[in-house]
């Protein structure tokens, strides 16, 4: 622990931190570029000069690429440093365009304020500017290159960083240049992070081309609600409108990066047809006359076929202040027919999570410090994108990965992969747990093996499992294998990847109550009668989507709470608009049992570009929003309760009624968020019935992609461009069976109906195993990631 | 000492004051008197174009933040030949206090303030300007400037082109 | 005994002060704004009629359409009796000011003043005192910081300066050995108090100033440090009320003035009346003058002034008038 001086005040910095952090420690803030917390420093602008006074070094050095010493003396206002920066600014800006007008970085620029800082106002340089052509980079990243000052940020982050492999920097000496090769889109899923590290305007977010000044925007801190991590953003808003997202930074979590689903996919919020305004019916109606309605028509079917009659659904997508408000309007009803998520194996899959994994839980931070990482049955990239950066970065610090998956996944970093049938993954880990591997063949029992020896030997080893492919049996015996592999002085964690944002969340509330199928079954008999559905989409969310269609089709009363046009908001008899994540203020409970709050960025309403019909806003001015703005989910069913509360006040009763969420009351949107407590300890996974196999028969299994399968996302027209396409994945030797080449239609039929689509091939993956990318929203109906079934191929069709 | 100051400061002023009633008063009559105002007189705002003919505001938001009483407000766009500009564009006049911060803030020479100062209306809302009543077809105060000859984001001229800029380096070139 | 005629004099006699005083204020008002204009080289209203002279109808009639807003919270009745504490005290004083010798009309003395009480002097302290009752309520009833602590200035200033203007009234009632308004005029001649008795004229001519809260004592509403002091919540005729009050009280101080120092309406060639409202003229325009020419007291000053400087003077004015009356004796 070095101590040292800087400008007369002495600081103690952790061993190996650079000269440049220790000034940050005492608020002490040099002009600097090429440094960042998560990329280091590169010494590559050479504007962070100190004057070294007394240490091992002397004299004007670059602060970043020195590292702190005991008994250094250093002063950041020497004449000389001072000058020099002064120097290194102008220089920066010999050839700097004068375009900060045109400019979205304007306003958050770096370069901006270094040249203020710096003290460098008039252009003394005579000479001509360098320029150079800009290159398409894809719908997300405008390219401006011209404004580049080379410091390295953008080529650190996209490759070093984000293990991307088609950006980097080109040319030599005056002609230095980061870009692509050719002009195309950046195929990296993390591409968004390079807006926010460029310092300077080079690379803009392009969806937000033009909109706003950040200055003029209402930011706040948030949680991305797109994918179970919980990433930190910062979403940006004005006139109504989402506008932008940034990452946040929570160093337990995301770190300072987020991807591109999580970055791009805001257009939910804005979404043309989001229904503002509650509606009974196809009628638009005020608020108080649709909650009185609603109120009437749950005591009706109360009275006339008692409280058991009505049921309810909260979501992983909903915060948890409204999931619980869900709950206590099913005491208010006196029914006990509630489930939290649509899909029952998610459901089971995140209570076991929620029950079971306590001490081995591990955040993102744990996972890229850690030394070996055994990936089964997930796909990060797809399914919890900056999962995959974590490990990308505990790969880079040295440590070993292996994904044990039957889909040919693709990973930022290196890692071992044995595509391992969907059924034996939990066999897999059985016999991790046992330490043979006899059924295996011989092939995979040697690099099972090696696995399992690196499990053993590594110091702070991780188990990573997908809930999807896993199912609730897989999640418990992962869970339970990690245990098994602990020691006392070397825990072996555990990560999984849930369904939803507030899936953990989810399942803390559901406590032993039924899952959604109890739920359908109740109202195909009719038993049940009305359906509260909060944030969620049973005509789309359900595994077997017949099943819940012909179920739903029976229901007297269906009253639905949502911010984005699902088929069940189409459906409700009585629709509730509620406010977007980003509206509201709430917590999230992440993968990892951490709560995660979020502030309120803006108030909702329809957005100045839409009143406006994209020209002159109506020139009609009058206090707050127009018409009946969305509520937040959680007073919105206070209301249906007869409640009214503060956000505060409702924390306060959670906290004081769920044990394991202590700290609620006080969670703040700036920090990391905190864990919940430990509890649960027992959940009995109800006996699933087995797939049935047959003879010639396929798995299918759905899958998720990252720009297709989520809810929110599948809202935002801004990812259009990039949706896969749907069809099949199958290995290239069982299409060569069948005689089917890559990119014809395969035909299959399933006692969930038939699939006509075309098919892409593999080498890298289980062997009678069909994939479907699944594409929420997709003309064709596809079944919902999560669920495995027999399909017969039935023929070919001939293109 | 201080008591004979004291009264005399406090009697003479009365002279002083009395003897004004008999002067000339400097008052200017003014609806039918009315002084030219200088050029720089800061008053109605205009939004000015290029020599080209272009729209000068390049939707920049510059004016609207250093506003002190927040009357501009507007929305930028690109146009497809990669300008800048202002889909929409107004300023409140009611709330405006004739200031200059705008013009002064101003990049492009866009903003510029102009000496009619009576334009005074009975209903609020019709001291609201858009932009077609903002915009004028001359230069204002200096006819020359075109920003995009400057700004090298080569919308006037290719990139590269204006006099300032050396054409785009070829990055492929290993040549010295 | 009292008979029509006699009611009918009183009656006219009440009209004709009631509507010579508010037209006088009136045009004071304006007056005042012209004068003031040309002391600061401008020219005042002039567009209103010929030389601006419809302006104080144009003002009433401005201030009587102008909404009548009652701030949130404030106390109702108070606040809306206050502006007429202020005025009608301020009329009412006029009950006993002796315009003229009585005339002789119809074959019977006319007395020239509407009641020529014995005890006037002090009628006009009273009311003056009343007078405060307006300020004061008006600044608490608003329910407003600037006004209540106008209202408080308001209270301190005039108690203070009452006590001046009342003992510099002593001497007055000592020389002319009797309280009737009447008698002291008459007790004027040949030589007005004013020279007779000029450190008495002198403490009254500040404590009226004070008493009227006009610049250089306009403490209680100081626009820079108040807004505008207890009347700062009032518009329309309310504030106009207030408004008047403050010249009505010019008015009458002046009258007062011309009776106790200046020898009311005595004077060589022209009749009377015409001398009463000349004098009365005069002091108006002196404290237009005084307005013009003088900035404002600090709130310290004023209090030291009042109580450390005129009430001691005033006392020993008593007392050296009255030694100096007995000597004569
Ligand atoms: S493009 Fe941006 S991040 Fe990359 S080197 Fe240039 S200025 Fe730095
Ligand atoms: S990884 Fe998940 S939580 Fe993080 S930004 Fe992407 S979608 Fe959002
Ligand atoms: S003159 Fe001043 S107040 Fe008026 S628009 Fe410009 S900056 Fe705003
Ligand atoms: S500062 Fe000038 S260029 Fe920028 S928005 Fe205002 S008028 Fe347009
Ligand atoms: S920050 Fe140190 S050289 Fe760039």
């Amino acid at each position: 622990m070095p101590t040292l001086t800087i400008d007369n005040k002495t600081v103690t910095v952790p061993e190996g931190a650079n000269v440049l952090e220790a000034a940050k420690r005492l608020d002490i803030v040099i002009p600097h570029f090429c440094y960042h917390e998560a990329l280091g420093s590169v010494g590559a602008c050479r504007l962070c000069a100190m004057k070294f006074l007394e240490g091992p070094a002397k004299g004007i050095q670059m602060a970043c690429m020195v590292e702190a010493k005991d008994g250094m003396v250093v002063s950041t206002q020497d004449e000389g440093a001072v000058d020099l920066r002064k120097h290194v600014i102008e220089w920066l800006m010999m050839n700097h365009p004068h375009d900060c007008p045109v400019c979205d970085e304007g306003g958050e620029c770096q370069l901006q304020d270094m040249t203020v800082a710096g003290g460098h106002g008039i252009r003394r340089y005579g000479g001509l500017k360098r320029t150079y052509n800009n290159q398409f980079l894809g719908p997300f990243v405008y390219h401006e290159m011209n404004r580049c000052i080379q410091c390295y940020r953008c080529v650190r982050t996209y490759q070093d960083y984000c293990g991307g492999t088609d950006f980097g920097v080109l040319g030599c000496n005056q002609r230095i240049y980061f870009g692509r090769f050719r002009d195309g889109p950046l195929e990296s899923v993390f591409s968004g992070n390079i807006v926010d590290a460029c310092p300077t305007g080079v690379f803009t977010d392009k969806t937000f081309r033009f909109h706003s000044r950040y200055w003029d925007l209402e930011e706040a801190s948030s949680v991305c609600p797109h994918c179970s991590l919980g990433c930190a953003t910062i979403p940006g808003a004005r006139y109504r409108e989402l506008q932008r997202v940034r990452g946040g930074v929570n160093k337990e979590t995301n770190g300072f990066f987020i991807c591109d689903r999580g970055r791009f996919g805001y257009g939910y919020a804005n979404h043309p047809d989001r229904p503002r305004i509650p509606r009974i019916g196809d009628r638009e109606v005020s608020w108080d006359d649709s909650l009185e309605e609603a109120r009437g028509r749950l005591a009706d079917i109360a009275h006339r076929h008692g409280p058991a009659a009505i049921a309810l659904l909260g979501s992983p997508r909903a915060s948890l202040e409204a999931n619980y408000r869900l709950l206590t309007l099913a005491h208010h009803l006196e029914t006990d027919r509630i489930a939290f998520e649509a899909h029952p194996e998610r459901d089971r899959t995140a209570r076991v999570v929620a029950a079971l994994s306590d001490k081995n839980s591990r955040s993102l931070e744990e996972i890229r410090n850690s030394d070996f990482l055994l990936l089964v049955g997930a796909d990060p990239l797809n399914e919890a994108p900056m999962m995959a950066l974590a490990v990308r970065q505990a790969v880079r610090r040295g440590a070993g990965a292996a994904l044990i998956d039957p889909r040919p996944v693709g990973l930022p970093f290196h890692a071992v992969h044995l595509p391992l049938a969907a059924g034996r993954l939990s066999e897999f880990l059985q016999a991790v747990c046992a330490g043979t591997f006899e059924n295996f063949s011989r092939q995979e029992r040697t690099i099972l093996e090696g696995i399992a020896e690196r499990l053993r030997r590594a110091q702070r080893p991780i188990l990573i499992g997908g809930g999807d492919l896993l199912g609730a049996a897989g999640v418990r015996d992962l869970l339970r294998t990690s245990e098994k592999l602990s020691k006392e002085d070397r825990p072996c964690g555990a990560a999984l990847i849930l369904g939803g944002p507030n899936s953990y969340g989810a399942a803390l509330l559901s406590g032993e109550t039924s899952d959604f199928n109890g739920i359908l079954d109740g109202i195909s008999e009719g038993r049940i009668r009305a359906l509260v559905c909060l944030e969620s989409d049973p005509f789309t969310d359900h595994p077997d989507l017949s099943r819940s269609r012909s179920a739903l089709a029976k229901l007297d009363l269906l009253i639905a709470l949502d911010c984005v046009p699902t088929t069940t908001a189409e459906k409700a008899n009585i629709f509730l608009p509620v406010k977007a994540p980003a509206e509201s203020a709430g917590v999230y409970v992440n993968n990892e049992g951490r709560m995660l709050a979020f502030a309120s960025v803006f108030d909702p309403g329809t957005p100045i570009r839409v009143t406006g019909g994209g020209d002159h806003p109506p020139r009609v001015f009058e206090p707050g929003t127009p018409r009946n703005p969305p509520m937040s989910a959680w007073s919105v069913l206070g209301a249906l309760q007869n409640r009214r509360e503060s956000l505060n006040s409702l924390r306060r009763e959670m906290e004081g009624e769920h044990a394991r969420l202590a700290g609620l009351a006080s969670l703040d949107p700036e920090t990391d968020g905190r864990r919940v407590l430990p509890g649960g300890g027992r959940f009995e996974i109800p006996e699933i019935p087995a797939i049935p196999t047959e003879e010639k028969a396929f798995d299918l299994i759905s899958i998720q992609s990252l720009f297709g399968s989520e809810t929110l996302s599948a809202f935002s027209p801004v990812l259009d461009p990039v949706r896969p396409v749907p069809r099949f994945l199958m290995h290239s030797a069982d299409a060569a069976e069948i005689g089917l080449a890559a990119g014809e239609t395969l035909r299959v039929t399933t006692d969930r109906g038939g699939f006509e689509l075309p098919v892409a091939l593999s080498e890298v993956m289980a062997r009678g195993c069909l994939f479907i990318a699944h594409l929420k929203g997709s003309p064709v109906d596809l079944p919902f990631p999560g669920v495995r079934f027999a399909a017969r191929v039935d023929r070919r069709k001939e293109s | 000492m201080n008591l004979w100051r004291g009264i005399k400061g406090s009697i003479q002023p009365f002279g002083i004051t009395f003897r004004n009633i008999f002067r000339k008063p400097s008052t200017i009559q003014y609806p039918e008197q009315k002084r030219t105002p200088a050029p720089r007189f800061r008053a109605r705002i205009i939004l000015t174009r290029d020599p080209d003919g272009g729209e000068r505001c390049v939707a920049c938001y510059l004016c609207s933040a250093a506003c002190p009483v927040d009357c501009i407000s507007m929305q930028s766009a690109e146009r497809p030949d990669g300008r800048r500009y202002a889909t929409w564009f107004r300023i409140n006049f009611s709330r405006c206090i004739f200031c200059g911060m705008c013009a002064e803030a101003c990049p492009t020479l866009a903003i510029q303030m102009t000496p009619d100062y009576e334009f005074s209306k009975r209903e609020p809302l019709t001291l609201v300007y858009e932009k077609e009543d903002l915009l004028v077809d001359h230069g204002g105060k200096d006819n020359e400037y075109n920003y995009y000859r400057h700004a090298g984001i080569g919308v006037v001229n290719p990139r590269g082109g204006n006099p300032d800029e050396a054409p785009p380096v070829d990055i492929r070139t290993n040549l010295p | 005994m009292i008979d029509l005629l006699t009611v009918v004099i009183i009656l006219v006699k009440l009209i004709l002060i009631l509507g010579v005083i508010l037209t006088l204020a009136a045009y004071l008002v304006f007056a005042e704004r012209r004068i003031l204009g040309r002391m600061q080289l401008r020219l005042g209203p002039n567009r209103v009629g010929p030389f601006g002279l419809l302006q104080p109808l144009a003002d009433v009639i401005k201030l009587l359409t102008k909404e009548d807003f009652l701030p949130s919270q404030a106390d109702k009745w108070l606040f809306l009796l206050a502006p007429g504490m202020a005025s009608i005290t301020a009329i009412l004083a006029f009950a006993v000011v002796p315009f003229s010798p009585p005339l002789h009309l119809f074959g019977r003395e006319i007395p020239m003043v509407v009641c020529d009480l014995n005890v006037g002097v002090l009628y006009f302290l009273a009311l003056s005192s009343l007078a405060v009752y307006g300020v004061a309520l008006g600044g608490w009833a608003s329910n407003s910081k600037y006004s209540l602590l106008g209202g408080i200035r308001g209270l301190a200033q005039l108690i203070s300066y009452e006590l001046s203007m009342g003992l510099s009234l002593v001497p007055v009632v000592l020389m002319a050995r009797s309280f009737s308004l009447t008698d002291i005029v008459l007790a004027q001649s040949p030589l007005p108090f004013a020279i007779l008795n000029p450190v008495a004229f002198l403490i009254f001519m500040i404590s009226i100033a004070a008493e009227s809260k006009r610049i250089p004592f306009d403490i209680p509403e100081a626009e820079n440090e108040l807004v505008a002091g207890y009347h700062t919540e009032y518009s329309g005729m309310r504030f106009g009320l207030f408004f008047v009050g403050e010249y009505i009280n010019v008015i009458i101080l002046s009258s007062m003035t011309t009776v106790f120092f200046l020898g009311g309406w005595s004077g060589p060639l022209l009749p009377p009346l015409i001398w009463f409202f000349l004098k009365m003229l005069a002091v108006s325009f002196f404290f237009i003058w005084m307005r013009g020419t003088l900035p404002r007291l600090r709130y310290d000053q004023l209090m030291h002034f009042g109580w450390k400087f005129l009430i001691p003077l005033s006392l020993l004015n008593v007392i050296a008038t009255g030694a100096v009356l007995l000597a004569i004796r």
